[in-house]
């Protein structure tokens, strides 16, 4: 089963071809709606080297790349290329969107954090301390030299995947006419409809029941899907689940968000950008989507 | 409950700077990775470095090249030298006394008494191996191989090929293979006659046919988990024999050593193994596990139990323990010697390797990158402790005070290192 | 002696089918964990070669190797 090359295998299911393989820590999956696997072949490999491309620049758990270098600068400016200033830039212009709530220096605070499904909770103490390095507006940034205050991280955790999703995509369509579909864990954008005008399916899950039970069936054809909320990361506290999206005004699970939060926008980046920015909203999430004029579904 | 999705509504401010934002990323060209090609060839370096508590020193580089052809056929040839050095047991057994003997290439050993008597030996083996394998469509692949290898006194070569089937949407695989080879065997000093006091019958060469069978089948039976059940047959005919090993004739009432006869073995052996494998995935980590059963014409039957526990240190590094047990049963001619003035049997091996036998081998593989350095190292170290039964039940006389089979220590280690450009 | 080695090709026979029938199915976009270097039954080939060799010339067993394989002296 394995050769020299051990690529990811493809499959093939009703009259297209999936071709699946790990990375950023999820399954991620590539559908072509095509009769030639030459082409989904070539299509998936695209989309594996992409995802890890981005994985091996942006992760924060690879020795020496990028983001190990930023965080291990000790306060000295570091000059980032074209690509990680545009990732910050739209960074930026989410935390600015949202009053502060979505903060790439929020990172730091896993120290004292563990969403193992515990009741491990750390003291007030802890997390005050911690919160001294947390907030963009230490930050000094000035296209494209980035100043880290020490002690404090960056971390693009939050927009990273969708990100990667949306590369892909590019990456894909600018080698086919064929409809496609790129998936990293559950953050996907889809190309446009199949053959024959036939839409792909898509399940939003329940969050009790992930990959088991899809409490929404959607039938669409083209736009980015993405998901926030609870389900896999989480601690108990006073019976109460506290989800691992953490506020990074208080240094506390958001509280009163809903479990689960699946945003349809026109790319994965938005829709992911959108979902993040609504759960940190905590109970006015409902709210915030609506006024976005954006399709959503809160479980 | 199934939704159809209107066309997307007229967007709010704050998704229209969202876009615009995530566009001016998304189609940075500079981003995409330079025209770089996947890398289509390996080559893999290397060296084991073996050594058995006073007997049998090996060191054995190796190196494969690999190539990998854009529609998906790769070749692939290795070069191999194996220089052995040390001694190994005669399988004649000890006495009171020190013994002397001749040697195949001439030379007197003289053996320590109470010890197992021990031949010196030197070889350098070179083998060259080579296969290609193509696919044929999605689903099938055939694999052709061929290997010439040669040492002093022993030549082989031969060719083998499997096919190879995906089946059930990939779940399944299952693969049929076969092999031929063709050994000679020409001994130092010539071929002495089986059970004699090692009369040369012939200078020539002596052949060894060996024709093998391959079934196997595996199947992924979750997310997590394949298994897979492996069968071989083999076949040999031809000249079996070891010649340099030797059978002791003993006293029929003190066992004390009265001289020694030359080995013989039948002209044929029928092999068959039965091989259960399980891979199993945890959170990070990977278990390997597999269980071998093996039988033959000549009687030996044993197990093999081998498990492996991959601990995943971070996408580049692993740390992997292992374990292996083995025990074997006796072949049927196996003797520990014969005695004087008894008929003499059809078939007799004092070879240890025939007799009843445990191996026990613990070790562990590290495999890692150097920083910068391009390429991925592994390194493994080994300890093998094999013991046969020292006091077999049918020693007699002065044999039942010795250690019939010592058991002995090996350390082994492999230095690996492979690079893909 | 043929007795035994029926009995253990029914068994592997068998054992083929219970493969071959199985239960669970894993959907294709599930095969991202199969899909890693390290889900194989042979994930360091090298170093398995290298072992076989050495049990192969000190023990009478052989097999699990695949078919073919260079002969040698030593068993």
């Amino acid at each position: 089963m394995n050769g020299v090359s051990s690529a990811p295998l493809l499959d093939r299911v009703e009259d297209y071809f999936v071709g699946t393989f790990r990375a950023m820590a999820s399954p991620c999956s590539v559908l072509v709606d095509t009769d030639d696997p030459t082409e989904a072949e070539a299509l998936l490999a695209v989309a594996e080297e992409e995802a890890r491309r981005i994985e091996e620049k942006f992760s924060r758990y690879r020795r020496g790349n990028l983001v190990d270098q930023i965080n291990h600068s000790n306060g000295r400016p570091i000059d980032v290329d074209e690509e990680a200033a545009l990732l910050i830039n739209y960074a930026v212009t989410c935390y600015a969107m949202s009053d502060g709530m979505f903060d790439i220096t929020s990172g730091v605070l896993r120290q004292v954090w563990t969403f193992d499904g515990s009741s491990r909770v750390p003291s007030r103490d802890a997390v005050r301390n911690c919160l001294r390095h947390v907030g963009w507006w230490r930050v000094g940034w000035k296209q494209p030299t980035l100043t880290l205050p020490a002690g404090m991280e960056i971390d693009f955790g939050g927009i990273g995947k969708e990100y990667a999703v949306d590369r892909a995509a590019v990456l894909i369509g600018q080698r086919t006419r064929s409809s496609y579909v790129v998936n990293f864990g559950g953050d996907l954008y889809m190309s446009g409809p199949r053959r024959g005008s036939r839409t792909w399916g898509v399940g939003v899950d329940d969050p009790d029941r992930t990959g088991e039970v899809a409490l929404y069936r959607l039938d669409v054809s083209r736009g980015g899907f993405a998901t926030s909320g609870d389900a896999s990361r989480f601690v108990r506290r006073r019976g109460k689940r506290l989800g691992h999206i953490l506020n990074p005004k208080t240094g506390w699970p958001v509280d009163g968000a809903p479990r689960s939060i699946t945003v349809f926008g026109r790319t994965c980046m938005e829709a992911g950008t959108l979902s993040t920015l609504a759960y940190l909203q905590g109970p006015r999430a409902r709210q915030y989507l609506e006024k976005q004029d954006v399709q959503f579904w809160i479980v | 409950m199934r939704l159809q999705l209107e066309p997307a509504k007229p967007a709010s401010a704050l998704r229209d700077i969202l876009h615009t934002a995530a566009l001016a990323l998304l189609l940075v060209p500079g981003a995409a990775k330079a025209a770089d090609t996947d890398p289509t060839d390996r080559i893999d370096f290397t060296t084991l470095l073996y050594g058995e508590q006073s007997r049998t020193q090996i060191f054995e580089p190796v190196v494969r090249f690999t190539h990998l052809m854009s529609d998906g056929q790769w070749v692939s040839g290795q070069l191999g030298i194996d220089v052995i050095t040390g001694s190994s047991p005669t399988g004649a057994l000890p006495s009171g006394i020190v013994q002397t003997r001749t040697s195949a290439s001439g030379r007197t050993i003289t053996s320590p008494a109470g010890q197992i008597p021990m031949a010196p030996f030197k070889d350098r083996r070179v083998s060259l191996d080579g296969q290609w394998q193509r696919p044929w469509g999605r689903l099938v692949s055939s694999t052709l191989g061929g290997h010439f290898s040669r040492e002093k006194d022993y030549q082989s070569f031969g060719v083998d090929g499997k096919f190879s089937t995906d089946l059930m949407h990939r779940l399944l695989n299952i693969t049929i293979g076969g092999g031929v080879s063709r050994d000679s065997v020409f001994p130092v000093g010539g071929t002495p006659a089986g059970l004699s006091a090692g009369t040369i019958i012939h200078t020539g060469s002596n052949a060894k046919n060996v024709s093998n069978v391959l079934l196997g089948a595996s199947r992924i039976l979750s997310r997590v988990w394949m298994v897979s059940v492996n069968g071989t047959r083999t076949f040999e005919s031809g000249y079996l024999t070891e010649p340099y090993k030797l059978i002791t004739v003993e006293n029929r009432v003190t066992g004390a050593p009265v001289s020694s006869l030359t080995d013989k073995r039948p002209s044929t052996r029928d092999r068959s193994s039965v091989l259960l494998s399980s891979v199993y995935h945890l959170t990070d980590d990977v278990v390997y596990t597999s269980y071998r059963y093996y039988w033959d014409t000549w009687n030996v039957r044993s197990h093999t139990i081998d498990l492996k526990y991959r601990r995943v240190l971070d996408a580049d590094t692993y740390v992997e323990p292992l374990l292996r047990y083995y025990q074997q049963s006796s072949a049927s001619f196996y003797t520990v010697g014969l005695i004087q003035g008894a008929p003499l049997p059809e078939y007799g091996t004092s070879d240890y390797r025939l007799g009843k036998l445990r191996t026990i081998t613990v070790g562990g593989t590290f495999g890692f990158r150097a920083g910068d350095v391009p390429g991925s190292f592994t390194v493994r170290g080994q300890y093998m402790r094999q013991a046969g039964d020292g006091s077999p039940p049918n020693a007699i006389g002065i044999q039942r005070n010795f250690d019939l089979s010592p058991s002995i220590s090996i350390f082994s280690a492999v230095v690996g290192y492979t690079f893909d450009y | 002696m043929i007795r035994t080695a029926r009995q253990i090709g029914r068994a592997m026979a068998g054992l083929i089918l219970l493969l071959l029938a199985g239960c669970a199915t894993v959907q294709p976009w599930d095969r991202d964990i199969l899909a890693e270097k390290k889900m194989s039954f042979n994930p360091s080939p090298m170093l398995q070669a290298i072992d076989d060799h050495i049990y192969f010339s000190k023990e009478a067993s052989m097999g699990g190797i695949d078919a073919g394989g260079g002969g040698c002296g030593c068993n």
